[in-house]
Formats: C-alpha cells, structure tokens, sequence
C-alpha cells in the first residue's frame, strides 16, 4: 500500500484501488505462457521453449518489483503441475532466475537488448543443466541432452517474449 | 507507475525493512523449494489431486480451441504426403499383395491357435476399453514426456492402463483429474515396457530416452543378433500391456540397439484407454511398508511388480465384462 494513502481524497483512493490490478499483469502474463505451453502438439524432442522461464526473465527485469522471487516460485509451482513434474524443480529454477536477475541487475543495469539476449542464453542453459539435476534430486533420472536442445529453443524464443512483454508494460505499466 | 523495489540508498527505514523482509523470503522459498525435491524423492505422488485439478483446467479449453493446433499438426502431414505419393503408392501396392498372402496365412493360424487353446483349457484375461478420447495437451517443453486425454477419472480412467492408437501403443495412464488424464508417453525417460522380439522371441525392455527414438534395454539372449526392421510388439509381462500391440521397429542394431515407435503420437488423433491386462492386487498390509525402488517398475508408477507374479495364475484376474463376440 502506498504511503501517502491516508493523504488521499475518497475518489483518488477509489482510482488508485481500481488500478491496483495491474500489478497482477505480469503474473497473468506469465501464467498465459505457461498455458501455451501445453498446447497437445507432442513433438518427438522436448523442443518447445520453455516461455514460462522467458517471462521470468524479462518480467523481472522491466518490472522487478512485481517479480520477486517469491512469486516466480508461486509461478513455477504452477508450471510443476500443468508439466506433471515433480513438485519443486521449476519453482525453484524459477526462484533462482528472479534472484539472479534481481543481484544481475543491480550490479549491471540498464544494458542493450543484445546483452540481454545473451544472459537469456546463459540462463536458459543454467535452466536445463540445473533442472536436470533437481530432477536427479527428486528422483526422475534421464538424458541431458534433449535438455540443452531445449535451450537452444528457449533463447531463439527470447526476442517474441520480449515483444509481447514490452508491449504490456507500454499499455499497462507505463 | 513505478514498482521498483527500493535501493540500498533509500533513507526511508520502512523501505529497508520490507527489502530486507523480501530477501529473508526469497531465499526461504528457495530452500523450500529444494526441500519439496527431497521430498519428491521420497513420496512421488505427493498432490496428484492438485495435478488431477490441473488437467482439468487446460484440457477444457484446448478441446474447444482444436482448430488451429489439428491444422498444424496436419498441414505437416500434408506436405510430404504431397511429396511422395507416387512413391508412397508403389511400395503401397507392393506391401498390400505381400500382406494379403501374410494375412491369410496368418488367420489359418490364428484359427488353429484358437482350437489349441481351447483343447488346451488356456484362461485368456480380457480386456475392456475404457474410454475413446483426443489429445487434448502435451508436456513438449519439460523433462517429462506426457499427453493429456480428454477421458478422466469420471469415465473409468485409472493411473496405470495402457493407452493405445490404432497403429500401436502409445503409453499408459500417469495420472487422473475428473475430465482428463495425464499419458506418459513411451519416450519418457521414465517408461519402461516389457516386450518380445516378433522374428526371435526374444524378451527386452523398450525404454525412452527423451528424443524420437527409443531403447531396447535388458534382452534376454543377446548373442542373438537384432536386425534392422524386427518388429518389437509387447510381451504382456508386468501386467499393465496386453500381449501382441506393436511398440517400435528396430532402427540400430549397433549397442545400445534403438527402434523408431510405430505410433507416433504426433499423428493420432483418437487413442483408447483399456484396462490393464492384469489389474493389480491390492498390497497386502505387510507388504506395503516395503518401498518399490523407482527406476524398477517405471518412473513414478504405483508399485506393480505384485502383478508379474500373477502372470502365472491368470484364473485369478475378475475380468469383469468379456467383449461380446460376433454373432456368427
């Protein structure tokens, strides 16, 4: 709640309450890529980008207070349920990238998009590496390979995300 | 608006506390998070009610919006189909004559089979269909290689029941919402199906490895050499698979031997769900302190190894409803 709530007039308070649900677009956004992501095209590798990770991403770097690690966690246990895996790995992936992002950003901020799209390859190379060995953890064993190949789609995915988030952010957020 | 969290510069106190709260946060979540993965380890069927709920959010939805995912999948199809249909046509009209001569041999003997049987007093189990229903869902960006169907709990559907195209087999039943159910798929890493070698008899394991092709693992006798082409159709062992569904053709003989999937789910528009081939029992209460190691019966699958030990018995499997045969 803002601080200079108890300053405001009845009708200001009443504007300001009505455009509080905009602090819920990018978790909405994020949970509409999830969605896309179970569309029934089964693909014979695990190729589809992982979209839910992206938005992560670029949602906490455009908006970091609305992305917190703590709501990427609520994300990523959603993603654990509609991707049937083991509770806890995408949470945690998603936790980790919203932490990083947040000390990255602080350390580096305000960089081009060409930077960007490459700390996005980083992290979605750290996404497979590391979701493969929290599933290790969490007792699902397989090959890592068609993990990283994944990798390579999610960064090829990168610039679409940041379009539609940029977007969002120039009609919502603003 | 601007939500930006406040800097270490910030003077206000209040702003300093709720970041150092939202750090404090943080880093519990992350340990709670690495905490659940132990406990996955532990108990793999932690919340399958929540899954169950899940699936029947998305499946609805992706039911009603079929149009432009059915056009994707077909318009693939359609364009090598346009390609090489002359091609395709010859080795059609070849392989349609060599299987005529094959499917006349083959029901003189499947008549004799069935007169051997009965002078023998064989106890066939029966096999029910369950369901009938679309792909409505996929996992293809994940570790875990599933579909969803359109058939739930609500129509019968159980964790554990072999799923099945017209072609071949599919995979089986993960788990359930009311509406939905989730099919590990036999490219899972984590799906193990038993399965004979139709040229030798040979027994293995088809397992997935998270890409196009799948494993043969485990055979038994394997100083007899695979060939390109054999046909691997399932053995009936472990009691969820009937005996006889057609999984892959040999693509590899070199180790470790691979074999491309006769189904491919990509293709299928409608799969069956039947019930397992021989159900299983329920656990003794001593026995069910026992834990079943993971890996050995299939991913995150309830404990079935009870039923490979009634495969010898099968008088024993209720059978609850015969197909009807055909008046004749």
């Amino acid at each position: 709640m803002s601080a200079d709530y108890r300053l405001r007039s009845p009708a200001d308070r009443l504007r300001w309450l009505a455009a509080s649900w905009r602090a819920a677009v990018p978790a909405a956004t994020i949970l509409f890529l999830l969605f896309l992501m179970t569309v029934p095209i089964v693909l014979p590798w695990p190729a589809l980008p992982q979209l839910g990770l992206l938005g992560v991403f670029v949602w906490a770097i455009f908006q970091p207070g609305l992305m917190p690690p703590y709501v990427a966690f609520v994300l990523g246990l959603i993603a654990d349920l509609l991707f049937g895996l083991p509770f806890g790995v995408e949470a945690t992936l998603f936790a980790l990238t919203a932490l990083f992002v947040r000390i990255f950003e602080r350390r580096f901020g305000h960089h081009r998009f060409g930077f960007d799209w490459g700390i996005a390859a980083l992290v979605a190379v750290a996404h497979g590496g590391l979701g493969w060995w929290f599933l290790g953890i969490a007792g699902v064993d397989g090959p890592l390979r068609p993990l990283l190949l994944q990798a390579l789609t999610t960064t090829a995915a990168y610039p679409l995300v940041v379009l539609l988030c940029a977007r969002l952010q120039r009609s919502w957020l603003a | 608006m601007d939500w930006s969290p406040p800097s270490r510069r910030s003077a206000s106190r209040r702003e300093q506390n709720l970041a150092l709260i939202g750090a404090v946060v943080s880093g519990a979540v992350i340990a709670v998070g690495v905490l659940m993965l132990l406990i996955d380890r532990v108990n793999p069927d932690q919340g399958s009610h929540l899954r169950g709920a899940a699936l029947d959010v998305t499946t609805p939805v992706w039911s009603v919006v079929r149009a432009p995912v059915d056009g994707l999948a077909r318009l693939n199809g359609d364009v090598s189909d346009y390609f090489d249909a002359i091609d395709k046509n010859r080795a059609l009209a070849v392989e349609l004559q060599a299987s005529r001569a094959a499917a006349q041999q083959a029901g003189a003997l499947a008549a004799e089979n069935r007169q051997l049987r009965g002078l023998m007093k064989v106890v066939e189990p029966q096999v029910r269909l369950i369901a009938t229903a679309r792909l409505a869902g996929a996992s293809s960006g994940g570790a875990l290689r599933s579909a969803v169907i359109s058939a739930g709990s609500r129509d019968g559907v159980r964790p554990g029941q072999p799923v099945r195209a017209a072609s071949g087999l599919i995979g089986r039943t993960l788990e359930t919402g009311g509406h939905a159910a989730r099919v590990l798929l036999l490219t899972d890493p984590a799906s193990r199906v038993p399965v004979i070698v139709e040229r030798t008899g040979q027994a293995a394991l088809v397992t997935g490895t998270n890409s196009p092709q799948v494993e043969v693992r485990d055979r038994i006798s394997d100083d007899v050499p695979l060939r390109i082409g054999d046909r691997l159709v399932t053995s009936g062992d472990g009691g969820i698979f009937p005996p006889g569904i057609p999984v892959a053709v040999v693509s590899r003989v070199a180790e470790p031997p691979l074999a491309r999937l006769v189904a491919d789910p990509h293709g299928v528009g409608l799969v069956s769900v039947e019930t397992a081939y021989l159900p299983v029992p329920p656990p003794p209460a001593a026995a069910s302190a026992v834990p079943v190691p993971r890996g050995a019966v299939g991913g995150r699958a309830k404990p079935v190894a009870p039923a490979a030990i009634i495969v010898l018995k099968p008088g024993l499997s209720p059978a609850p409803a015969p197909a009807a045969k055909p008046p004749r």
